[in-house]
């Protein structure tokens, strides 16, 4: 019991300290302060009944982000198409950076937000600096499927946000 | 690193200023994995964990049947041909709750997850499904011979109408059972596949080609399922009519 204490509360900070990754992914997967909850929720609770397989040789957020990415490929609860750049928490606060800042990242989401599942996975590591081996071992598929797939995403994302940028101006 | 690359990075590392505002605290976090899951994979391990719980007590109802008519050759005979088909159940669903613990393991790669839940969901779940049907069928049998003892002391003969009604019940709740299942599962099945196809072209096509090879094996477990289905009607009717 007691062990099981402890083990807990590590898990807790772990998670407490690695949340980034967490948040970054439930804004990219579903839409709605509810929704990036109800995500948030779901994979910690998976992070947790995974923690006893974790094998401590291999990166603590390499081992998050496939076991993060996984549950949110797979939730297929339905979801409002709006995307919207809200806190997750009423009582939390947007870091105040100037607005064109601001809109540009809001554009990034919102392209990624518009790439299937999988895409969104690869674009998400590669932009948390992930190697193409790491990203490979993440997804279960071959360095050179990533490096194509990538070529791919970035030319697709590239064309989402200046679509975008022309449809504000 | 190209002007593009950069550029995408640039702004995906000031979104990471704009999320640190969104932080739990440890205490939350703890909150959160005592929670419940909401997936697809925790509802479907959560039917069969109930299906082997609601398996062991009709064992001990029917060995309760046994012991409450003993001396009646039919019933003890219902009762002990009862028993010895759910042992072997109980032992099946423990085997397809440990492969789909497997296959839904969240920490394997994202190709042998999505892979392994497909290939669970297109080869195994069916027999899942018709290992619970069996049970509602056990469930009728054991609970009406307590009941008929409690009632009667003897199993009342049940007349064509009773008969019918009884029959057409448990068929329609197996049936409903089944296709509520199958219809949940189909949604979550068809997203497995699209995600697949999206990682890989020939992803798809080689989980199909396991898929099929799977069937084949199965069919043998399905048979014997199905088996059980029939001799639970007959032990129904035997039980019902006085045999």
């Amino acid at each position: 019991m007691k062990r099981q204490k402890s083990i807990k509360k590590e898990f807790s900070e772990l998670i407490q300290k690695n949340q980034a990754i967490i948040h970054k992914i439930t804004m990219v997967y579903v839409n709605g302060r509810a929704n990036r909850e109800d995500l948030f929720q779901e994979i910690c609770l998976q992070l947790w009944k995974s923690y006893p397989n974790f094998r401590k040789e291999s990166q603590f957020s390499t081992w998050l982000y496939r076991v993060a990415l996984n549950t949110a490929i797979s939730n297929v609860r339905k979801e409002k198409k709006s995307f919207s750049f809200e806190p997750l928490r009423e009582t939390d606060k947007i870091v105040e950076v100037g607005d064109d800042e601001k809109e540009k990242v809001k554009l990034l989401y919102q392209a990624i937000s518009k790439l299937n599942r999988i895409d969104k996975a690869i674009i998400l590591l590669w932009l948390d600096e992930k190697n193409y081996e790491e990203i490979a071992s993440i997804m279960g598929t071959s360095k050179k499927n990533v490096s194509v797939k990538l070529v791919r995403i970035k030319r697709k994302l590239e064309e989402l946000v200046n679509q975008s940028v022309k449809q504000e101006s | 690193m190209n002007d593009n690359d950069k550029n995408l990075k640039d702004m995906w590392n000031k979104a990471e200023n704009l999320m640190g505002a969104s932080d739990y605290e440890s205490a939350a976090i703890k909150q959160f994995i005592s929670g419940r899951s909401n997936d697809t994979a925790q509802k479907i391990r959560n039917i069969i964990i109930f299906d082997i719980a609601l398996k062991l007590l009709v064992l001990v109802v029917l060995a309760v049947d046994f012991v409450l008519y003993y001396g009646t050759t039919n019933v003890m005979t219902v009762t002990v041909a009862g028993i010895a088909l759910i042992i072997p159940l109980v032992y099946y669903q423990l085997k397809m709750l440990r492969r789909f613990t497997e296959a839904a393991d969240n920490g394997q790669s994202t190709r042998d997850k999505l892979a392994s839940m497909l290939t669970y969901l297109k080869t195994k779940f069916l027999s899942t499904l018709l290992s619970v049907s069996i049970t509602y069928l056990f469930v009728f049998i054991a609970g009406s011979l307590a009941y008929f003892y409690a009632a009667y002391g003897y199993v009342r003969k049940l007349d064509g109408v009773d008969f019918m009604v009884f029959l057409g019940f448990i068929t329609i709740g197996i049936v409903f059972n089944f296709i509520v299942n199958q219809a949940q599962i189909k949604y979550h099945t068809k997203h497995l596949e699209v995600c697949l196809s999206d990682l890989n072209d020939k992803s798809l096509e080689l989980v199909s080609e396991n898929i099929e090879l799977q069937r084949k094996q199965d069919r043998s477990n399905k048979l014997l399922l199905g088996l059980v289905v029939v001799i639970g009607f007959v032990l129904l009717i035997a039980v019902f009519l006085n045999l």
